[in-house]
């Protein structure tokens, strides 16, 4: 087989029509699809490599089981999007369609579940209900009737949702926008972009200026400080995730699980390993610097569900940084502040599962300057007008 | 104290046996498992990742993957650090039908079929084919099998210290930081992962001789007592004697330090125990392993490193018999080469990189530091040197053999002439890869220094040292002062107004090197031998060959982490302890950059693999379970029990409609001892309750008690509770169970920004147990308790009091969730259980029933009385969950309040409103509300009421839908049923009962 490049390195030209902030899976996403719409002359900007930042750490689960019609519609798009993308960008990105479960462990969990089902089936989206035995047929290593102190009451089950290679997302769209004639410029840091009567005109690197009327910021952890350097405070507050995985075992589990209650999620990559995860840590941060805690608490909840994996280890823990809004939704299109700055910001901790459909359609807003209907929900101004999407799941209490 | 093995000399050999692959193995008691192998000529003890190749012991230190086994039903365990025990079962992995003879070998010789990455290029198309593809991949993937029988067994646990000092590795370094340490008057914990104490000195007699020969005049000892007679070091078993026994030092041994974390907090991992060690200072001691060369079948059984070969030779015991072929670049090869040819066997050459190893006109003498080891000639005749030919400016080309060495391909660095020796070992030494990665997890700097062919600190993290080989002082004598240094400093740093320690610290200097490093410039042939040969692997984990990585370079992943993503290489179970050091070289080497240039990938935690098991410790079923104080009177009447966070409560005791009636007509109570309780008090309590809640407390008299809702920042409903005022300047607040925890951060959160605010808060949750008496006769019943007046006079509907109920002081709130004469006791939680039998004794002649939270469930829903977080969302304010009248905007300032105005302003959008539906049927809880197909609302909560006769819930519909009378439509199992919007409560829509 003839190994082709994957991507060139190019000079950073003086000018370009359309400059992308971060090369991760949303700027190179919405990159490869201007190019697919004809306009080539467009420049991602990566300060490290492309797919360092959250790109690079999640856990690569994708599925549409939103909560709200605006969420689930726009999520189902990105599935579906998923779908053919091997195809389309003619690389193997591995989606591994093999079901995602959310356990329920109390009535209010099924409750929540079931609105979800609800909702989703109302728009079309496979997901429904389960109760143990199937959720045991479905998961048969999961501790579902053995002891547990909260035990598994039902779960939301999605047959559509599954785990994808992420890493190969991002090279697959970044040879996309290269052979499309973009150009993808790793180790470039934006120290600065320059707004004249409020419009932009440049943004300024560690390699030089480049003028351009169109910028879009489309990083994770940094948003609001590329935002900033516009004069635009957006409602951000940036918090670790962290995630972990084991050394590689003889694959036995094909479903992604996820437990809110036990605040873990799991599932096995065709390597065999498990990838883990929990929500985000309580305080904000900058800090990519993984936690003992994250470990035991993971460890600990995990065993909840498989207890037989008591003496399966621990490779390696990370940390990912996730911009946190108020509704746990995302903020896409422009401000009218700005005229040229757009963003594809505040991607918390779902960003990964979104990327095709926010890059197709982030592309279409800048070709025809018209926000798609899927996106009019997730404007910024959402935040001045009270119009939240709210996929915060409401906080567990009892009476 | 933590149990410690020092100096327990292998007791005498008596024979064990287990069980390998359904074989049986004896033996040594004492000896690895895996040495034990080597001993019975069991050479392949696995098969590689990808290609099936057969794999043998290599560096005997639980670093690479090479030896990973099955034992006891624990999958991927490395048997070259687990001692043999009796009846141990010993299984190899990833290998069908075995490891000697294993079929999926096949993978090896479709190696061209299956070049880096050669997965994202194929079985995409058509689309059905991934699916089918993976199903395969899913068969083959993987190591080790889970143990769905034993998995969960062991006991785990968990450990919890302390100290001024961690030292982190027993070698010369360590154990000289740690006395040096002590001694200046600080606690020291040493943690080492062997079972004794002395590092690579355990197995390399040489170097422990060595280690004894340091400048004395400049050692941190030199004027302490125990100082030996001839005016050098002591002993390596002197050394760790007086470390051992030195009062301010706790030797763990068998324990791994796999992370660093912030604030130099330690996680130890020993056998099944977790610690976790918070150290004031830490200072890494923790050496080095070998690293392996890049040649052609480097992999196969027979290939070793020479610290692996002297762990089997001089701890397990083992002997090497046949030829072997040293392979070197430094004294290591030579002294290796020695100890075995002592051991009996033959060597057939020493390889040595260098072009020109220092040499004399007699011949090529072997140094470590200033010591000579011998002078070696092409045909030496000493016994110990005896036969051993010396090959300078050559290197290994190739290893021979199909399942185990049979020679050895050697050439000029250039590549040609090759010639083939005959050998069954290739022993390989050359050079080491600093084990610095907790110094990295901690955020010191490290750069690359070619002179020293190692990454080495150039700045370290605060309240941390390195010491030892990881600052590449590989000669013990430099290890000790280097040792003795970093432990001065680290208890300078905790006792800096010690002057005499300054002057001890001044007097070792600046460490310098006694012996040169002996490798000249680094060329990458000190990693890689020149062939163009394809299976010459740089990742045994993974099988990536040196060809892999150049080739994804190629394609354009030519960024060390990029590189690593795509090739795989360093990320299996070794974690790139072995491959590290070679991918990096030949990274830079392909991509034309310097070593120091193509940098490193990150070091994250653990450090080795950690079981989940160590990390859950004894919390396997983690969350505690907490229990009223009435807990066991519940269960005794039988109550059916159900989890509320943490809580277990009663949810129904007899039937819910007999304790719904004893309610309504009669009495009945409810333990509440789970809501969350708050005791605040100060001169400006009312100041910061205006400020947290939107209800007005300025004008709430002593004696009253008043219903109230927090809201955060944007106005969205957080949780509910009342608030009792006790006295001017003494409040009594509570929380919903659920959200206790939370309400006391959020308090203490806005308080932590006001000190000058006098408000002295108290978390008292735990300390009352609380019961909630109602009913219409309930007045009656605690009467009969009380000499307090609770005549609707003296005790209206919302006071608040404290009185004496069955002789214990309470405080009583009259207030009525479920919607009846009622009173909230709140008692001393030791006296819980008291009152409330009390109560029911008192309560009987009424026919008093304890009742559930089912049957509260349905009463409150009468009333229309909602739960936040079950009716309400993170997207609920409290104007449109119909407690527009809490919301007090002309108030001067409270959390919310912008947000709040607002929303007033715009109007309501969605409502929360009660409605009966028309059938009676009870639709489950989040049934849709749908208004021309389309998503209107949900249902919150719903269920049978007795007192509507028929089904009523609250639900959140659009606003324009929220008139009383108005029908709206719920989705019940696909149907629609039509259900009319009421505005007022279900059951005394007056509140006369509530209030008489």
């Amino acid at each position: 087989m003839v190994s082709q490049r994957m991507w060139q390195e190019h000079e950073l030209k003086d000018q370009y029509d359309v400059v992308i902030i971060g090369g991760g899976v949303h700027g190179l996403a919405t990159a490869y699809y201007l190019t697919k719409l004809g306009v080539r002359n467009i420049a991602v900007l990566e300060a490290k490599y492309v797919g360092f930042g959250g790109s690079g750490r999640n856990t690569a689960i994708v599925r549409s089981n939103y909560r709200t019609p605006e969420g689930i519609a726009f999520y189902d798009l990105s599935v579906k999007l998923y779908e053919q993308l091997a195809a389309d960008l003619e690389f193997n990105v591995m989606f591994s369609q093999h079901g995602h479960l959310t356990l329920a462990h109390n009535e209010k969990g099924v409750t929540g579940l079931t609105e979800r089902a609800n909702t989703n089936q109302l728009m079309g989206v496979n997901s429904r209900i389960i109760f143990p035995e199937e959720i045991q047929r479905i998961v048969p290593d999961l501790n579902v009737f053995g002891h547990s102190r909260f035990p598994i009451q039902a779960a939301l089950y999605h047959p559509p949702g599954g785990i994808i290679r992420h890493d190969a997302v991002v090279w697959a769209f970044a040879r996309g926008v290269d052979r499309g004639g973009g150009h993808v410029h790793q180790k470039t840091e934006v120290t600065g972009i320059e707004v004249q009567n409020g419009q932009v005109e440049a943004v300024v690197t560690n390699r030089g200026r480049i003028k351009t009327k169109t910028v879009l910021n489309a990083t994770a952890g940094y948003a609001g400080l590329i935002s900033r350097m516009v004069g635009l405070e957006i409602p951000i507050e940036t918090h670790p995730l962290q995630a972990a995985v084991t050394e590689p075992l003889k694959p036995f589990l094909n479903s992604v699980i996820v437990s809110s209650t036990l605040h873990v999620y799991v599932s096995q990559t065709d390597r065999g390993e498990l990838v883990l995860g929990a929500e985000v840590d309580d305080h904000a941060s900058y800090s990519l610097r993984g936690t003992l805690a994250f470990l035991e608490g993971a460890a600990t909840h995990l065993l909840e569900l498989f207890p037989h994996l008591a003496n399966v280890k621990i490779l390696r823990q990370w940390a990912g940084l996730c911009d946190m809004t108020p509704d746990y939704s995302p903020i896409m299109g422009g401000t009218p502040d700005v005229k040229g700055f757009l963003m594809t910001v505040g991607w918390g901790t779902y960003g990964f599962k979104a990327g095709p459909a926010s890059g197709k359609l982030m592309a279409e807003l800048i070709v025809s300057g018209k926000t798609p209907k899927t996106l009019e929900p997730f404007a910024l101004t959402r935040f001045y007008e009270d119009r939240l999407v709210g996929e915060k799941a409401a906080a567990s209490v009892s009476h | 104290m933590i149990p410690q093995q020092v100096d327990s000399k292998i007791p005498p050999p008596a024979t064990i046996e287990f069980e390998f692959d359904g074989h049986r193995v004896r033996a040594e008691s004492g000896q690895s498992v895996a040495g034990a192998l080597h001993a019975a000529g069991e050479h392949i003890v696995s098969r590689s990742f990808k290609y099936h190749r057969p794999r043998g012991l290599l560096c005997m230190s639980g670093r690479c993957p090479n030896c990973i086994c099955t034992v006891d039903g624990t999958p991927n365990v490395r048997i070259c650090t687990q001692a043999a025990k009796p009846g141990m079962i010993v299984k190899s992995q990833n290998a069908w039908p075995s490891v000697k003879f294993d079929l999926l070998r096949i993978f090896d010789k479709l190696h061209h079929f299956m070049p880096v990455g050669f997965y994202y290029k194929r079985m995409y198309k058509p689309r059905w084919m991934w699916p089918v593809w993976e199903k395969f991949i899913r068969r083959i993937a993987g190591l080790g099998t889970i143990n769905r029988e034993h998995g969960a067994e062991g006991v785990y646990d968990k450990q919890n210290l302390f100290t001024d000092v961690a030292v982190i590795g027993g070698g010369v370094a360590g154990l000289n930081a740690a006395l040096a340490a002590a001694e200046a008057g600080v606690s020291v914990t040493l943690i080492d992962e062997q079972r004794e104490l002395g590092g690579h000195l355990r197995h390399d007699p040489e170097l422990a001789e060595l280690s004894r020969m340091a400048a004395p005049g400049r050692s941190a000892f030199a004027d302490s007592p125990s100082r030996t007679a001839e005016g050098g070091h002591p002993t390596v078993g002197d050394l760790i004697r007086r470390v051992s026994e030195h009062p301010a030092i706790t030797v763990i041994s068998s324990a791994g330090v796999f992370g660093c974390y912030e604030g130099n907090y330690l996680g130890i991992q020993q056998g099944q125990r977790m610690i976790r060690l918070r150290a004031a200072q830490v200072i890494v001691a923790t050496g080095c392993w070998e690293r392996p060369l890049v040649f052609e079948n480097n992999d196969l059984p027979g290939v070793m490193l020479a610290s692996g070969v002297q762990r089997l030779l001089h701890l397990d015991h083992c002997q090497f018999p046949g030829e072997a072929v040293v392979v070197t670049d430094n004294a290591q090869g030579y002294r290796v080469a020695k100890q075995l040819k002592a051991a009996g066997t033959r060597i057939t050459a020493i390889v040595d990189v260098r072009d020109n190893p220092p040499e004399t006109a007699e011949g090529i003498p072997i140094h470590q530091g200033s010591q000579l080891l011998g002078v070696f000639h092409p045909a030496d005749s000493r016994p110990e040197f005896e036969g051993i030919r010396v090959y300078r400016g050559h290197t290994v080309v190739s290893a021979r053999g199909t399942r185990h060495v049979g020679g050895v391909v050697i050439a000029p660095l250039s590549g040609h002439p090759r010639q083939t020796l005959s050998c069954r070992w290739i022993v390989q030494a050359v050079g080491f890869t600093p084990a610095n990665s907790l110094l990295y997890q901690n955020g010191c700097k490290l750069r690359y220094d070619e002179s020293v062919d190692q990454a080495i600190v150039i700045q370290h993290a605060p309240a941390m040292y390195s010491a030892g080989a990881v600052n590449a002082l590989h000669d013990p004598r430099d290890a000790v002062l280097d040792g003795q240094r970093a432990g001065l400093a680290a208890a300078a740093a905790l006792r800096p107004q010690d002057v005499e320690l300054a002057q001890r610290i001044g007097q070792i200097g600046l460490i310098g090197r006694t012996s040169p490093i002996e490798r000249e410039a680094v060329a990458s042939a000190h990693y890689v031998s020149p062939s163009g040969a394809k299976k010459k692997f740089v990742c045994l984990c993974e099988d990536v060959t040196e060809k892999d990585i150049c080739d994804a370079i190629d394609e354009g992943y030519s960024n060390i982490e990029t590189l690593k993503r795509y090739s795989t290489v360093s990320m299996g179970p070794c974690q790139g302890k072995m491959c590290q050091s070679a991918s990096i070289a030949i990274c830079a080497r392909h991509n034309g950059q310097s070593i120091a240039e193509t940098g490193v990938t990150t070091a994250r935690p653990p450090e080795q693999p950690l079981p989940l098991g160590v990390l859950a410790g004894r919390a396997l079923h983690f969350s505690l379970v907490r229990r009223t104080p009435m807990h066991a009177w519940h269960e005794k009447a039988g109550a059916k029990m159900g989890d509320a966070g943490n809580w277990k409560r009663p949810q129904v005791y007899s039937s819910v409609a007999q304790e719904y009636e004893a309610v309504r007509q009669r009495v009945g109570v409810i333990d509440v001892s789970t809501l969350g309780k708050i005791d605040l008090r100060g001169a400006d309590v009312v100041k910061f309750l205006e400020f947290i809640y939107p209800n007005r407390f300025a004008n709430l008299k002593v004696g009253r008690v008043r219903y109230g809702v927090i809201c955060d920042d944007a106005g969205i409903l957080l949780d509910d509770g009342t608030i009792a005022r006790l006295g001017d300047e003494r409040f009594f607040l509570t929380t919903t169970t659920g959200n206790a925890d939370a309400i006391d951060s959020w308090f203490r959160w806005w308080l932590a920004g006001r000190p000058e605010w006098d408000v002295r808060m108290t978390n008292v949750s735990g300390s009352y147990a609380a019961m909630n008496l109602a009913g219409p006769r309930s007045r009656e019943v605690l009467k009969k308790l009380t000499d307090a007046d609770l005549s609707s006079d003296a005790m209206p509907y919302l006071a608040a009091s404290e009185c004496t109920i069955a002789g214990v002081s309470a405080i009583v709130l009259r207030i009525g969730f479920v919607g009846e004469l009622g009173y909230e006791i709140h008692v001393p939680s030791q006296f819980g259980l008291h009152v409330w039998e009390a109560i029911m004794e008192a309560g009987r002649e009424f026919s008093i029933a304890p009742f559930g939270l089912e049957a509260q469930r349905v009463l409150r829903l009468e009333k229309k009385h909602l739960l936040p977080g079950i009716d309400t969302d993170a997207l609920s304010n409290p104007l449109e969950a119909d407690l527009p009248w809490i919301v007090k905007l002309d108030k001067e300032d409270f959390i919310g309040k912008e947000s709040l105005a607002r929303a007033q302003q715009r109007g309501d959008r969605n409502k929360l409103i009660g409605f009966r539906l028309s059938e009676s049927v009870i639709p489950d809880l989040a049934s849709l509300v749908l208004c021309d197909g389309k998503l209107g609302g949900r249902i919150t909560s719903c269920g049978y009421s007795p007192a509507v006769g028929g089904t009523i819930g609250l639900a959140w519909v659009p606003a324009n839908l929220a008139r009383n009378g108005q029908t709206i439509q719920v989705q019940v199992n696909g149907r629609l049923i039509p259900a009319v919007v009421q505005d007022e409560p279900f059951y005394d829509p007056s509140g006369s009962k509530l209030k008489s």
